[in-house]
Parts: structure tokens; sequence; C-alpha cells
């Protein structure tokens, strides 16, 4: 076909797509809300919840996921345009992971070594691992259905972004199920299952995030 | 050659994201040597009608992905965030790896016009995979110039139904392109 044909063809075609943003702004809070409906039906929250809010790590354990989460979501719809502007967020990750660094090492020199280990490994860190990701798998099908819309030219770092978004958010809810309130067991574990939530963005981005 | 500045491109554009058809045609147009300058200044090798195939491919990309640009901003940045994307990948895919610096645009010589070189080409290739209606809208608007009222007599549609179709057969052939290359 000519070059010119083709503009003919292009130029006839009026019809756009919706940009990322309504379309997440709809499935997001759904998918969110659905994975909260199956933690509180399977796991159910901490019975101490109100209670357990008085303790100052308790209310870190939840915010400073949900922030990273925040940031993550602003950060994705940034880079879902060609002329990506991330601006100081990534700056603001980074400040976030080192709070997260902050409250663990503070956490290490409250708590006497000898309890170290039973916090870190408690058996709780395998429901944990297991439970983030699986929250966040319909949350991150969500960020990229909406993303595809977009135009991403980092496909698989947009990807990882998503996961960061899906995972801060989904280990947020997760949270507050949680009875594990030492940043020992929490920063390594919900540390851990965010970055495997990041990694199958990354992956799930270099195939779908393309265009 | 010197190519027309942004701000003319960025006001046809926005009159085109209006519902302007004419202003949109004007655009593409006026793009185009931009983006030939671009391929040829990268793909030296590949022939000329491998780089008419890629420049066809940044068209359509950049139609597709139009509304990613924000009025407000320069459109000679996002243009050629497109065009850098779709050209690095679409080099890849045949097997050449080729680097394009972000600040390239501002030194880009456009490509003098030169006859088409492509009449049979990747485009033609995908049309003929598209289903048999998709087939008939893009050749009947593209090729033959005829009208949405027209095509739809043709096809016992209306109007509106080949616009809708026309977009969907749009978006088909950029998914099939991009399958057909990899």
């Amino acid at each position: 076909m000519k070059t010119d044909d083709l503009i003919s063809l292009i130029a006839a075609d009026a019809r756009t797509e919706p940009p990322p943003a309504p379309v997440l702004a709809l499935a997001l809070p759904l998918t969110l809300a659905a994975s909260m409906a199956g933690l509180v039906l399977s796991l159910g929250l901490r019975p101490d919840l109100a209670v357990a809010l008085a303790d100052p790590w308790v209310v870190a354990k939840g915010l400073l996921p949900l922030a990273l989460g925040g940031v993550g979501l602003v950060l994705a719809l940034r880079l879902a345009r060609p002329v990506a502007a991330p601006g100081a967020l990534p700056l603001l990750v980074a400040a976030l992971g080192v709070l997260a660094a902050l409250s663990l090492a503070a956490a290490l020199v409250v708590t006497p070594a000898a309890q170290w280990a039973r916090h870190a490994l408690s058996p709780s860190a395998v429901v944990c691992v297991l439970t983030i990701p699986a929250m966040s798998a319909l949350p991150l099908a969500a960020m990229l259905a909406a993303l595809r819309r977009g135009a991403p030219v980092r496909p698989s770092r947009t990807g990882a972004v998503a996961g960061l978004a899906a995972g801060g958010l989904a280990t947020a809810l997760y949270s507050l199920q949680c009875t594990e309130d030492n940043p020992i067991f929490f920063v390594l574990w919900y540390g851990v299952a965010m970055a495997l939530v990041m990694a199958a963005g990354g992956l799930a981005g270099r195939r779908l995030l393309r265009w | 050659m010197r190519d027309t500045t942004g701000a003319d491109w960025a006001e046809l554009l926005r009159a085109a994201n209006r519902g302007d058809a004419a202003a949109y045609a004007r655009f593409l147009r006026a793009i185009t040597p931009m983006l030939r300058g671009l391929v040829r200044a990268r793909g030296g090798g590949l022939g000329p009608e491998t780089g008419e195939d890629i420049v066809q491919e940044v068209l359509l990309s950049i139609h597709l992905k139009r509304h990613t640009w924000r009025e407000d901003e320069p459109l000679r940045p996002w243009l050629y965030a497109i065009a850098r994307y779709k050209v690095v990948d679409a080099f890849r895919a045949r097997g050449r790896r080729i680097d394009l610096p972000i600040e390239d645009y501002a030194e880009t010589l456009v490509a003098p016009a030169v006859a088409d070189p492509t009449e049979q080409g990747d485009m033609q290739r995908v049309i003929a995979a598209l289903d048999e209606r998709s087939a008939v809208i893009v050749r009947a608007i593209g090729i033959e110039g005829a009208s949405f009222a027209e095509t739809g007599a043709r096809l016992g549609m209306s109007e509106g139904a080949v616009r809708v179709a026309l977009h969907r057969g749009l978006k088909r052939l950029a998914a099939l392109r991009k399958r057909m290359v990899e």
C-alpha cells in the first residue's frame, strides 16, 4: 500500500481509545475489593485490629506499603506516556525504601538478639509470601490491561512499576490480617513478596506492554 | 531541507483531535518526510522498501497512540519518542540493533520527497490477512478514496458501523504487523 493511501486511510479514522487512567479508576478499586473479599473470607482480619492500630509499628506496617503502592500507581501512569517524566517519584520510592530499612534497623536495636530468628523465621512467612502475590494478581492484571492503552517506551520497567503498585496496595490490605508486628518480620517478608510481584510485573510487561 | 516548526504541526494535530480529518491528513503528510529522514539516517543497508515499511508502521502507531499527547505539551518530543521506540523495535525485529539518542530530533534532516517506493509491502501483506469485510473497507477508503456512506452502501452497513469497523481494522493491522515481523 502506498504511504499516501495509508495516510488517507488513517486520516479517515476519527475514533480514539480511552487512555489508561479512566480504565484504571474503575478496574483497580474493583480488583482490590475482590482481593480484600478473598482475604476476609479465607484468613479473616486480625481480631485485635482496633487495639493493634495503637501500635506505631502496626500503623507503619500498613502505611509503608500503601505509600509505595500509591507512588507506584502514579509513576506507572506517567510511564505509560512516551514522553514519560518520572520527576521525583523514583526518589520518593527510594526514600520509602530507606524508611523501611530504618524501621528494620530500629527493630533490630530494640529487639533482643536472641529473638531475631524467631521473628524472621516465623511460619507465617509462608502464608505472607503466598497470599500477597495471590492478592496482587487481579490488581496487577487490571494495571497491565489499563497500561496497554498507553504507549510505554520501557515496557519491562513499566510492568515492574505496575507490580510495585499492585503489590504495595495488596500488601497494605494484607497487613490488616497479619499479626506479625515486628519490622524484622514484615520489612523482610513484605519486601520479598512485593519484589516477587514486581518481578512478575516486569516479565509480564515485557510481553504485554509492547505496542 | 528544513522541516516545518513543531508549532504548526501541533496546531494541525489539535484541529485533528477536534475532528478535522483534512487537518489530520495534512499533519500526517507533513511529518512523513521527517520520519523518512529518521529511518534512512539510521537504516542504511535495509533498502528503501523496508524503510518505507517502517515509516508506515510509525505512522500507524502515531495514529493509534495519539491520545497519549497532551495538547499543552510540545509536540516534537512526543512525536520523536514514538518514532524512536517504533524504529528501534522495527530494526530489532529485522535483526539490526540500532541506537537512537534521545536528543536526535533536533538535528534530523528531512528526507527529500521521492516517489513512494512501496506498493507491495508489509502493509499489503497484512491487509490480505484481514477478514474480508475489513479488507474491503481498508481498500475502499484508503486506496479508492470512497466515502463512509458509499462504503457502507456497498457492504450493507450503516456509516457509523463502517467507522467503527475502520478503527478496529486499523488496530488489527497494527497487531498483525507486529506479529508478522516478529
